[in-house]
């Protein structure tokens, strides 16, 4: 759900909005640059540095409200910022959600399968 | 990064290849070019000379013989996922096929170049390895075949000796009782099997018979779960007996392999999930 004002090339608006969302989730899930001890870069190729595929994530359905500013004549407004500021803590909790019942209360992002099933493990036995 | 310089050779038939091979100082073939060239343009392969095969006729062909499907070296991953023989008579091995890379890759890469190269992140060496599969060598003292256990050595290297090329693939008709199922761990970036598990059963009057289960990405070659295969064999399949021998599998796993991605006590983990999966696949389309 979205507002930029009146919109003047829907393509474009949704276009934005979709990076925005797959830009956050990618944070949340997989984006993750590595470095070692001497501060050299390990993931310094794409074959390192997972960014998402499109098939990676569902289609999209986007709604939006039109709320024109009164600061310039268009009444326009920026788009893209919401999709990515939000769909980052909205796929982390949603994840956080779901390892609660295991006892799971932090885990850093990227959320890769690793760090999720460590997290669990280490919960599991911190509870014996 | 641009590769470093090289000289370029084009045989048309394999025996020219063998002799470009034989006499050029540091030369290497080149057959769909999707792990050399990357690896020469990173630096890490430098070849002062390419023998580009890809125009040698009559080494891209599929040909069912009896009990045994004959795959041509240089039959692209992409003609393997769509042919029918493949797909009726050797199904694990199409979908595997399938399943290599993306579009571009499977439309150059060729199924003697990935078993040539042995990395233990792809696919065809662990199905090759489940389904008892031989590979076929030619030098210049002739051809020979070597089984799929033996031939995969280690980390990028196969059994074949310099001047040797893979000439073509033999896998066996898997017939009515018999499954097999390959799944793999993607690696989100590179899509490359961070772990694979093959498994081909055969099932007899309700009983598991002969079980065959390799597990890639965990060291240098495609292991053999023996263990896991001899706690299925005698037994009729289930849900409890595909766990209890995929609990086997870590046992089979040792000095695993990591990297930042996925550790090795990670891979371990995952290869026996995935076993249990593909074994319940692999029994489903076994009819059983």
């Amino acid at each position: 759900m979205d507002d930029c004002g009146p919109i003047i090339n829907p393509m474009i608006v949704e276009g934005q909005i979709h990076g925005g969302v797959v830009q956050g989730a990618a944070q949340a899930l997989w984006e993750g640059a590595q470095y070692d001890d001497e501060g050299n870069l390990l993931t310094g190729t794409m074959m390192d540095y997972a960014i998402p595929k499109a098939d990676f994530l569902p289609r999209f359905a986007l709604g939006k409200t039109e709320t024109p500013t009164d600061v310039n004549p268009l009444g326009v407004k920026g788009v893209g910022e919401t999709g990515t500021i939000a769909s980052t803590p909205t796929v982390y909790d949603a994840v956080m959600d779901a390892l609660a019942p295991l006892g799971v209360s932090q885990v850093d992002m990227p959320l890769t399968p690793e760090r999720v099933w460590r997290a669990i493990q280490d919960a599991q036995k911190g509870g014996e | 990064m641009q590769s470093a310089p090289f000289d370029y050779y084009r045989p048309e038939t394999v025996a020219e290849a063998l002799d470009l091979l034989a006499s050029v100082e540091g030369a290497r073939p080149l057959a769909g070019g999707h792990s050399l060239l990357p690896a020469m343009k990173l630096r890490v392969a430098n070849p002062a000379a390419i023998v580009d095969l890809t125009r040698i006729e009559g080494l891209d062909q599929i040909s069912r013989d009896g009990d045994s499907i004959t795959i041509g070296a240089l039959t692209k991953h992409a003609a393997v996922a769509a042919s029918e023989v493949v797909q009726t008579d050797c199904g694990i091995l199409s979908d595997a096929a399938a399943h290599i890379g993306d579009p571009q890759v499977r439309n150059r890469g060729t199924i003697g170049g990935s078993v040539a190269h042995a990395d233990p992140a792809a696919d065809y060496p662990t199905v090759l390895t489940a389904l008892g599969a031989t590979i076929t060598v030619t030098g210049k003292a002739g051809e020979r075949t070597i089984a799929a256990d033996d031939f995969f050595v280690d980390l990028f290297t196969a059994a074949h000796e310099e001047g040797e090329l893979v000439t073509s693939v033999e896998v066996p008709v898997l017939t009515a009782g018999q499954g097999g199922a390959y799944l793999k761990h993607r690696h989100p970036a590179s899509s490359y099997a961070v772990v694979g598990v093959a498994a081909v059963v055969t099932v007899d009057e309700g009983q598991c018979t002969a079980a065959r289960i390799a597990v890639g990405g965990i060291t240098g070659k495609p292991e053999r779960a023996q263990a896991a295969e001899t706690a299925l064999v005698g037994e009729a399949p289930s849900e409890e007996n595909n766990a209890q021998a995929a609990s086997q599998v870590p046992d089979a796993l040792a000095n695993p392999l990591g990297d930042i991605y996925a550790s090795g006590e990670f891979r371990v983990h995952l290869a026996e999930v995935l076993t249990k999966r593909a074994l319940a696949d692999a029994f489903a389309r076994s009819g059983s």
